[in-house]
């Protein structure tokens, strides 16, 4: 038995290593080697690997390899990865299938065994939908299917059926990576209904993600908050039967609206975003009432139902932070979500550690949103994600005007309506109102109806056809998600939660962003995903000779650390594929540079970029200084830094 | 806190009100309407001095104690668990957070809820029972898993008869209340290391038996869900006397081989990890080893080309490449 314990060991063992392995790997980035003199030290990851996590274009565009390790306990740890090649089954022999057979045979019997008084303790307590359980099923585990579904057929109109054949799936009116949403009917409740179809395959995450998603919508019941009917399992899918919002997303209408018709002096009136920013906030309240944050208010994120109706879906990134927590005191804890030009700059910080105020963010996103129903766009919409957190970080709060092209275009928009978002853009959350005070802002006074909004949203927005052909013209990768890793480094990763837990209950915000920009405009600046796929290499006007397209430049930026230890930084640029900006930021994300000097490094990044290969070295003077008792000397790179291509 | 807040009631008082409440609900006479309202707003109320209010702080822990000791004493957590089913939707959800913060409840080192409710196990079976029912199922669920974190509590759970029901319930086809089910079904046997390893050991032919059945499930989730936590079990070390058996019986090997070539790429790959202790196995019965030995060259080729995608898994790949290495020796292992 010894001998079995040795080995069997050794396949843990084997784990425990690669896992170790993989921390010291992540951490070795931040511990970064310190000692003497520069000349010296050639400081090194610990594994080449870090370098390529620094690399921005590659580690974005799709979350899997990130989300796994961020989530312990998941999957073991285990890598997942898109399913891309299998491996061509060969039979085992015949003998093998014979058993199989006989198993199988054998586990039926077993499942014909009568149960143990399943019922005689539960007979106890109806459900207030009448449903309790009275036929005698002899397959286990059937018996509550059997119940739920069979409540369709009796006389009161019961809960949801959870078989696929009780519903007719009509149009995809959204589509994301490992999501379809359709438009369906349920035949036994006569009743329209939204199914979103989540390939569970796909779903790279855990299926506790999606659990926490569902329950977080299934523990609310309130007017403003999406609702959820039921789910259940076909084949390899998850269905999520969901109110139908026929009026689409807020964003869909600001689209269709400012595509339609002439919106630049202000897409919506005042009541108008008055009556839905109200019926948020109530729904908002809700949400913190019950010790919920959603964390992606955003007008993609608000559905309209014909009747006005206004409800907040996408439950996708409030539960994903419920499980972070949940796995407490884990690597987790320090990943989170959201959407860039709506995050509150604390959430991009990540220093809180009083979460008394955490639900304070979703009164930024509301700020955010409100801008967002008047001029059509989030403030910084322009800019690729990285850029968006240095602008909300070192700016002034947003306002109406930031985005505005003159000096007057929204003039038309009064003094309490921008009173109202200077509140909720407080960098200091605690200085931000509740939604319970911000329902009492005098801005709301001028809220109108439901009724209101069905002639100056419902009535003027996109047809459901014409949302449904954009639908199926949509790209994955449409809107994203930015997540900060234990190691502090940001990724942006735009298609893996996108389809599970954002492409949403209506498709919503996936539907026109994307066809917009493919389709109509050429004016109309491109989603910031793009900017990291193509336009970002004319952004950095490189003037590498074509040969070399392509091939990363191996960098290293030598500089003082807080302990004013010298540090080596290695890391690859890819021309056409990265940005100077966007490697800065990484930089800053991962904790290894000064926010302050992120300009200056992406800078002399791109002046070194520029040169082709004229320059082999830049030092430069940082704006974080020198400490107090030291004197500034470009030499001994006090108060100065240096970035050298190293191949 | 504020001084003078409006009539404050004294836990006893409360607790009174919301007893009589939960009673008139449950004889459903023709005030049901005022009852339900009553049970919500005491709810409420406790739910308050327990957790207080954007404008109070929680009660101070001397009425806490009177509260959680009223509570004892009326057999209040009992009635309310039983009638949760006529409790309004917000008020469900009070009565899962009162009774979570109840359960949580210190003195020094001790836990005098988790005494109590051990002295009444019909809480924690009428709890378990919520899982047949749609709309207290969660819950009921909530409630369960805060108890199953007491190791008394889930002895309790798992020794009784209406375990074996989580089997059931894990496979029930609503999908949220299926999950959560398997949550607290998994919290019940992988919290308690050594509670549960001995639970299994005691009671192996029972629950592999029903076991099986998960793995065997038409639902794509139980399945996948179940074969995940087997992996989880047979590998922890507190189970190693469970995964000896386990791996000595040559259906759980064939099970495992047919899994490795499941449709699901998911299921393949967590079928991978349990297949792999097969194989490690020093000591192979020798049912199991003439089954790998009948499928050597098969299950040779298969491996080499088991998930040559995942080449950034390291771990993955030592494991497959030890697993490879062992079956190709085990011919001359035969031969000698």
């Amino acid at each position: 038995m010894a001998a079995d314990l040795c080995l069997i060991g050794s396949i843990k063992s084997a784990t425990d290593r690669v896992v170790n392995n993989m921390r010291q790997r992540k951490t070795g980035a931040l511990s970064a080697a310190t000692t003497g003199a520069p000349e010296e030290e050639q400081l090194k990851f610990q594994d080449s690997r870090f370098l390529t996590t620094l690399v921005l274009g590659r580690s974005r565009k799709i979350s899997p390899d990130v989300l796994p390790s961020c989530s312990p306990g998941i999957f073991r740890q285990k890598s997942f990865r898109s399913a891309t090649t299998r491996p061509t089954n060969s039979e085992w022999t015949s003998s093998l299938k014979k058993d199989k057979e006989r198993g199988r045979v054998a586990t039926s019997n077993q499942e014909n065994r009568p149960r143990e008084n399943s019922h005689t303790k539960s007979g106890g307590v109806p459900g207030p939908r009448g449903t309790r359980v009275t036929s005698k099923h002899s397959r286990l585990g059937t018996v509550l299917a059997n119940k739920m579904a069979s409540a369709s057929s009796t006389a009161v109109v019961q809960g949801w059926p959870n078989t696929k054949d009780d519903y007719e799936l009509k149009e995809v009116i959204g589509v994301g990576a490992t999501a379809v949403v359709h438009a369906a009917f349920c035949i036994p409740r006569q009743e329209k209904c939204a199914i979103k179809r989540i390939n569970l395959e796909k779903w790279n995450t855990s299926m506790d993600e999606l659990l926490k998603e569902i329950q977080a919508m299934s523990s609310c019941n309130h007017e403003n908050v999406v609702t959820y009917y039921t789910s259940f399992v076909v084949k390899e899918e998850l269905w999520l039967v969901l109110r139908l919002l026929e009026g689409g997303s807020l964003l869909d209408i600001i689209k269709h609206k400012t595509r339609t018709t002439n919106c630049k002096h202000g897409v919506f009136d005042e009541p108008t975003i008055a009556t839905v920013l109200r019926e948020v906030l109530k729904g908002l309240e809700y949400f913190h009432s019950n010790g919920q944050i959603h964390r992606d208010i955003k007008a993609g994120n608000i559905l309209l139902g014909e009747d006005g109706t206004v409800q907040i879906a996408d439950f996708g990134v409030s539960a994903w932070l419920a499980t972070g927590r949940d796995l407490s005191r884990q690597k987790v804890r320090h990943t989170f979500v959201g959407t860039p030009c709506w995050m509150a700059p604390e959430v991009m910080e990540q220093v809180r550690e009083d979460h008394g105020y955490d639900f304070k963010a979703d009164i930024w996103s509301l700020g955010i949103t409100a801008i967002e129903m008047a001029s059509g766009t989030a403030p910084y919409h322009k800019y690729p994600p990285m850029k968006v957190l240095m602008l909300t970080l070192q700016n002034d709060p947003p306002t109406l005007d930031t985005a505005a092209d003159d000096k007057d275009q929204y003039k038309a928009y009064g003094k309490t309506f921008r009173k109202m978002i200077v509140d909720c853009l407080q960098k200091d959350p605690t200085k931000r109102p509740t939604a319970t005070e911000l329902l009492k802002h005098p801005f709301f006074k001028k809220a109108k109806d439901k009724k209101y909004l069905q002639q100056t949203l419902v009535a003027i927005g996109p047809s459901l056809e014409t949302r449904v052909q954009k639908a199926s013209k949509r790209q994955p990768g449409t809107s994203g998600r930015l997540h900060r890793t234990v190691t502090g480094e940001w990724v942006w990763s735009s298609e893996e939660e996108d389809s599970g837990a954002s492409s949403g209950e209506e498709g919503k915000e996936t539907l026109p962003v994307n066809t917009i920009d493919n389709g109509s405009s050429d004016e109309e600046v491109p989603e910031p995903e793009e900017y990291y796929g193509q336009v970002k290499s004319a952004q950095s006007r490189v003037a590498i000779p074509t040969a070399e397209q392509n091939v990363p430049i191996n960098l290293v930026l030598r500089l003082r650390n807080q302990k004013r230890e010298l540090n080596d930084i290695r890391f690859e640029f890819a021309v056409g594929v990265d940005s100077v900006e966007g490697i800065a930021a990484e930089l800053v994300g991962a904790g290894l540079v000064d926010a302050r000097d992120i300009v200056v490094i992406a800078a002399n990044l791109q002046k070194l970029i520029d040169s082709a290969g004229q320059l082999r070295t830049v030092t430069f003077s940082l704006n974080s200084g020198y400490a107090a008792n030291e004197v500034p000397d470009d030499k001994a790179l006090i108060g100065f830094a240096q970035i050298s291509i190293t191949d | 806190m504020p001084l003078f807040g409006k009539s404050q009631k004294s836990p006893a008082e409360v607790v009174k009100a919301l007893k009589e409440a939960v009673n008139a609900l449950e004889r459903g006479d023709k005030k049901v309407e005022k009852a339900q309202e009553d049970v919500s707003k005491n709810l409420v109320h406790i739910k308050n001095m327990l957790y207080g209010t954007a404008e109070s702080e929680p009660q101070a822990d001397i009425v806490v104690a009177q509260l959680a000791q009223e509570l004892y004493n009326s057999n209040l957590l009992l009635l309310l668990v039983q009638n949760l089913g006529r409790i309004d939707f917000e008020g469900k959800k009070d009565v899962a957070q009162v009774f979570n913060n109840i359960l949580r409840r210190q003195i020094g080192t001790r836990s005098p809820t988790v005494e109590y409710i051990c002295t009444k196990p019909e809480i924690l079976f009428t709890l378990m029972s919520g899982y047949e029912h749609q709309d207290i199922a969660l819950n009921c669920g909530t409630m369960l898993r805060e108890c199953a974190r007491y190791e008394a509590l889930a002895k309790i759970m798992i020794y009784s008869d209406d375990f074996y029901n989580f089997f059931r319930y894990v496979e029930v086809s609503t999908f949220d209340i299926a999950s959560d089910a398997f949550s607290t079904f998994k919290e019940l046997l992988t919290r308690h290391k050594i509670l549960s390893a001995e639970f299994l050991e005691v009671n192996y032919d029972k629950v592999f038996s029903h076991y099986q059945r998960l793995l065997n499930s038409e639902n794509y989730v139980t399945r996948r869900q179940s074969l995940k936590l087997l992996g989880e079990l047979l590998l922890d070390r507190h189970n190693f006397s469970v995964m000896t058996r386990y791996i000595s019986n040559p259906d759980n090997l064939k099970l495992m081989m047919n899994m490795l070539k499941e449709k699901s790429r998911n299921i393949q790959f967590e079928a991978f990890h349990v297949f792999k202790v097969f194989v490690a196995n020093p000591n192979k019965p020798k049912p199991i080893l003439d089954i790998l030995l009948r499928n050597q060259e098969k299950l040779i080729e298969f491996l080499t080309r088991f998930h040559t995608d995942r080449s950034e898994d390291e771990q993955f790949n030592d494991e497959k490449a030890y697993l490879i290495k062992q079956i190709k020796e085990l011919k001359s292992v035969h031969e000698n």
